[in-house]
């Protein structure tokens, strides 16, 4: 019988809601202390370049200038990164990007900050911009980082595979071989708010960091190396954030190192607070992949053979890009049976922003080149674009191209079905493949994924949750799990209630801190719910079972008889419903006998010395990976998800409207029923704005734009209605069944787009976004320099002193 | 953003005398959406003199009467989208202000603001044109009228003097057999700059006769104006798509004759003939 819930899976508030709707919510710039300063990083003027000279000499006789740093004040490690540590938190030698930060300076007010800077001369060798990875990976280009181990090609410093029974035999058996290349583009995160910390020198030795940070752990390991100092000297203290999107990592803890440094040097609170422009300048982007995917395909539409080779442009700095590309390199071929796989994807440094984290994480780009493939694949052997993916999909005991068997609940087709269902695809893709000429076509288009939940096999993978009694029945829960707008505080506190049959006002959410929880991990690859969840119903489960059997002492009813539910200790008498009219019984209409209320009991088992305090742990199940064979259990588990999208294309002009969408997404079990259609409705949006409009472009390196005038995301007039379809098929990994949902409801809005526009046109994009000029003339069109419509007295434009945006003419 | 010195004027006169007494090192600040944006800038010319005049109730609202509109300068784009006075009698310029911008700009941007910028993409400025607007400039030493489409001279420069101030734009209603329209691309549906845009009058007589034709596109020429060589292909002709699709290559053909080929003309050269196909047949539907 089904387990009834009383939170869980209904629709909840969000625990942050009321903070942030009323103006409560304190955002990292709303902190301020007193005899704070302000520091300010003088960036490079070039994206790449020697540094022959640093004068500073000027800037720091200016009048509340208090400290003026470059890389040789720093104490400890001048490199961090996750994998390959070559990120410069100043540059010393080499600038790499126009991003790289060269001088930090500290003032008492911004705008001194602001002068000093212009203050500072530094003399650069300008050396060759390498900002293409594929003439990057040439033999004969320079080297971007000397020291950096290459992998086959220059600048490539990450080659992962996978292999899989023998592609030549394969393509031999195939009737039709499809041959395709594909390209995806630079992405802004757009988090709402820009990058914001306060660093304050700390009583004992050490520092005390309060910013709009992602993952405190990662960046408190690396402002400790930076600084010398054991990580118990370091606290990191998350504010609201205003967004994230795997976006707030890297670029943060720089700004923790950098506002750290100062506020040693000088022994005061200092404050860094990046703008929009500077933020889009720094921080790192989602990957731009060109890829070459090679299918050899049966009559019949089987596919005998899958052949890919991907190039990611990891940009500066190595940073995320071994972890994005291994996630690409598992889900390269989609959910798709084949006997013979062969996938190469590479890493390669440019000149261009580092790339790393985003929403997604690697699976956005190969999914735009797999679900393409499939309606190609489709077209080919004139099968419709659901029939060929019912066809080649994944069921529950198939094998994935990396050698894992799937031996979970497997519900790829079952979302498909349910999308194709509802939004009445066969037949809308039959009628408008066959509409009568008009300047505007409409089309719909599917696409679908498998995921691997959590951080698979790229290390470990535990998170841990507080759960803290107060005497009067008030709860107190934390959790290394980080809530960055996404929702973990909710869905953690939504688990807490459930277990301990509180009402949520009970839950007082802290922010984290990395001195109070124990570090677990960063909040990434839609793990916040499996893991965090999980420890927060283990810890929950610990205090749940002290409460029982204080309770039963006090009533001498045995703790099996008895339950936590709606703020009460209740004695169960069966499960049979109650008849109307009985006063006994809780909501759901479950037998019961209310003994005393939580409060009483909390305090009565505070009274008894017992401890109201759980620490709940969890530990992934185990995963595999063998780099040299390329194939392994990769992840412990798998979602599914499909997207429909229905568009209006005028052929005319090349603009592109969704008019309908439909996602339907196998989250297991959907623990806070409103953050998961806020994740799905999010995600289309998102979807849509890298399928049709975002383009983060650069020239020889020079970001073309650095404020949303130009760098275009969704506004509400762009974005449909979107239906969402919750499947819930509980998966024994996660709490109550629960696994994820942030990015899978992301990572294929795109090609469903795209598909759509096939549908309409019958031309294919094979190049994001699909813009008004890849639509009409299928290719894209470069504007040189400024744009016409800027005025012609700001022609320089963005000219911070710390970077220079060239422009060659003005032009439109 | 540098520092500037801020004046609030309480009425007309009070901001001609500021501007008299500043300029040339001098700019008005009316709605700010165009202004504040541009400041962001560190290289932007920030003047030394800032005149408020947001609050001139004098320059504000639509008077309508004796056949002709009088718009004031201070006028938002959403009090024009709303008026009933301009749905009834230049409806092409109701359609531009409801696609400008978002609600936020539509409610702080004014009309007399999206002129003077003289922005290529400026939303508003079409429509005028096609309406035969006229400007009123006024200064200490003279008040003059001219027509709208010669106070431009190239993108963000017009003939107005820096003591000079926009007072006034008025324009003849449509007459009631006319018809209008307004074609805005842009890549997205709000907050969005206008990539091409078409403006167009069209009338016609009993017999189905075009008697009246007047095309402005925008963000398409080096400087406004209307086409004259794709009108008057049209009149003394009956509407039909050939005719239109050869006005809208007339406007194409003469773009690529005004501005060279660009990056973005292989773009622009199909779509600006589209668009003003598109602006026509809506006036003859």
């Amino acid at each position: 019988m089904e387990k009834e819930h009383n939170i869980v899976s209904t629709q909840q508030r969000r625990v942050d809601a009321w903070g942030k709707v009323t103006g409560k919510a304190k955002f990292a710039e709303d902190y301020n202390v007193a005899h704070q300063l302000y520091g300010k990083v003088l960036r490079s003027k070039y994206p790449h370049a020697r540094i022959l000279r640093i004068d500073t000499s000027k800037a720091a006789q200016l009048p509340g200038v208090e400290a003026v740093l470059t890389a040789k004040d720093i104490p400890g490690s001048k490199v961090f990164g996750i994998v390959v540590k070559n990120q410069a938190i100043l540059a010393e030698e080499k600038v790499r990007y126009l991003g790289d930060g060269v001088v930090l300076v500290a003032a008492v007010s911004k705008e001194i900050a602001e002068k000093t800077i212009t203050l500072i001369n530094v003399d650069y060798e300008p050396l060759p911009v390498l900002p293409d990875p594929e003439t990057a990976m040439q033999p004969d280009s320079p080297r971007i980082h000397d020291d950096s181990p290459e992998y086959e090609f220059r600048n490539t410093f990450v080659h992962h595979k996978v292999r899989k029974g023998d592609t030549e035999k394969g393509f031999a058996e195939a009737d039709f071989v499809i041959e395709r290349r594909f390209k995806t583009q630079f992405i802004e995160h757009s988090y709402l708010e820009p990058e914001a910390v306060l660093a304050e020198p700390s009583e004992q030795g050490g520092v005390k960091i309060t910013g709009s940070i992602q993952n405190l752990f990662s960046s408190r390991r690396s402002v400790a190396t930076f600084l010398n100092l054991d990580l118990n000297k370091v606290e990191i203290i998350q504010t609201t954030l205003g967004g994230s999107f795997g976006g707030k990592d890297e670029v943060m803890t720089a700004m923790c190192c950098r506002s750290a440094l100062l506020a040693l040097k000088t022994g005061k609170p200092v404050k860094m607070v990046n703008s929009r422009e500077e933020s889009m300048l720094e921080s790192y982007k989602r990957h731009p992949y060109v890829m070459y995917y090679k299918w050899g395909v049966k009559k019949d539409g089987r596919i005998t053979a899958m052949e890919q080779r991907c190039i990611a442009d990891g940009g500066a700095y190595a940073s995320m890009s071994p972890f994005v590309t291994w996630r690409s390199v598992v889900q390269a071929t989609g959910p798709y049976h084949c006997e013979n796989v062969k996938t190469d994807v590479y890493a390669v440094y440019t000149n261009n922003n580092y790339t790393g984290a985003m929403r997604g994480f690697g699976s956005p780009q190969v999914n735009f080149a797999i679900e393409s493939m499939m309606d190609e694949l489709a077209e080919k052997v004139g099968k419709n674009p659901l029939e060929i993916r019912l066809q080649n999909g994944f069921e529950r005991g198939a094998v994935t191209a990396t050698g894992q068997k799937l031996e979970h609940n497997v519900s790829l087709k079952e979302v498909l079905t349910k999308a194709a269902h509802s939004s009445s695809f066969a037949k809308k893709w039959n009628d408008y493949r066959h509409q009568p000429p008009s300047p505007k076509k409409n089309g719909i288009g599917i696409a679908c994924s498998y995921r691997g939940v959590s951080l698979g096999a790229e290390g470990t993978d535990a998170a841990g949750t507080i759960v803290s009694v107060q005497t009067d029945g008030s709860m107190i829960v934390s959790s290394g799990i980080t809530d960055m707008g996404q929702g973990a505080q909710s869905a953690m506190s939504h688990i807490v209630a459930e277990v301990l049959g509180i009402s949520l006002d009970r839950i007082q959410f802290l922010n984290t801190n990395t001195s109070r929880v124990p570090d677990s991990g960063p909040t990434v690859a839609s793990r916040g719910t499996i893991m965090g969840g999980s420890a927060a119903k283990r810890a929950a489960e610990i205090v749940r079972a002290t409460l029982l059997d204080v309770g039963s002492k006090m009533t001498g009813i045995t703790a099996e008889a008895l339950d936590l539910r709606e703020n009460y200790l209740v004695h169960t008498l069966g499960e049979t419903p109650v008849p109307p009219g009985v006063e006994s019984g809780d909501s759901t209409s479950r037998r019961c006998k209310r003994l005393a209320s939580f409060t009483e009991l909390a305090a009565e088992t505070f009274r008894r010395g017992k401890p109201m305090y759980g620490f709940g742990w969890f530990k992934s199940p185990k995963t595999s990976w063998d780099e040299e064979k390329g194939q392994g259990e990769a992840y412990f588990t798998f979602v599914y998800g499909c997207n429909v999208a229905e568009v209006e294309v005028d052929t005319q002009t090349g603009k592109v409207d969704v008019v309908e969408f439909t996602s339907v997404h196998d989250v297991g079990k959907a623990i806070s029923r409103g953050g998961v259609l806020g994740q799905i409705y999010g995600g289309v949006a998102m979807g849509l704005g890298y399928g049709l409009l975002e383009e983060f472009d650069f020239e020889d390196g020079v970001p073309k734009h650095l404020n949303f005038d130009e760098y275009l995301i969704p506004t509400s007039m762009d974005v449909p209605p979107v239906k969402a379809i919750i499947v819930e098929n509980e998966d024994a990994a996660g709490p109550f069944g629960a696994k994820s949902i942030g990015e899978p409801a992301n990572e294929i809005a795109a090609p469903a787009i795209v598909n759509a526009i096939f549908n309409a046109t019958g031309q294919r994009v094979y190049e994001l976004p699909a813009n008004l000029e890849r639509v009409l003339l299928g290719h894209k069109l470069t504007r040189k320099g400024e744009r016409g419509s800027v005025r012609k007295s700001a022609a320089e434009t963005w000219t911070d002193a710390s970077c220079k945006i060239r422009h060659k003419a003005t032009d439109e | 953003m540098k520092p500037f010195n801020y004046m609030r004027a309480t009425n007309l006169h009070e901001a001609i005398g500021l501007l008299a007494h500043h300029t040339p090192n001098v700019c008005l600040l009316a709605g700010g959406t165009d202004l504040l944006i541009e400041w962001r800038r560190p290289s932007a010319c920030t003047p030394e003199n800032v005149i408020d005049i947001s609050a001139l109730t004098e320059m504000k609202g639509i008077e309508s009467g004796n056949g002709r509109i009088v718009l004031k300068p201070l006028t938002t784009h959403a009090q024009i989208l709303k008026s009933q006075a301009i749905i009834e009698s230049a409806p092409l310029l109701s359609v531009a202000a409801t696609v400008i911008g978002s609600p936020q700009i539509r409610n702080r941007g004014t009309v007399g603001g999206n002129i003077m910028n003289a922005a290529a993409c400026a939303d508003t400025v079409p429509p005028l044109i096609a309406l035969n607007a006229e400007v009123v400039l006024q200064s200490e030493s003279e008040r003059r009228t001219l027509p709208l489409h010669e106070l431009f001279l190239k993108p963000y420069e017009t003939v107005a003097r820096p003591d000079e101030i926009l007072c006034e734009i008025r324009f003849e209603k449509l007459p009631v057999k006319a018809r209008s329209s307004f074609i805005k691309l842009g890549r997205r549906n709000a907050l969005s700059i206008s990539r091409l845009s078409v403006a167009a009058v069209v009338a016609r007589d009993e017999a189905g006769v075009i008697t009246n034709a007047r095309i402005v596109p925008g963000a398409t020429f080096p400087r406004w104006r209307r086409v004259v060589e794709a009108e008057k292909l049209l009149v003394g002709e009956k509407a039909s798509a050939e005719l239109f699709r050869a006005a809208g290559d007339t406007v194409s053909e003469l773009m690529i004759a005004e501005t060279g080929h660009r990056w973005s003309t292989e773009y622009k050269e199909p779509v600006i003939a589209v668009l003003v196909q598109r602006a026509l047949e809506q006036c003859c539907r």
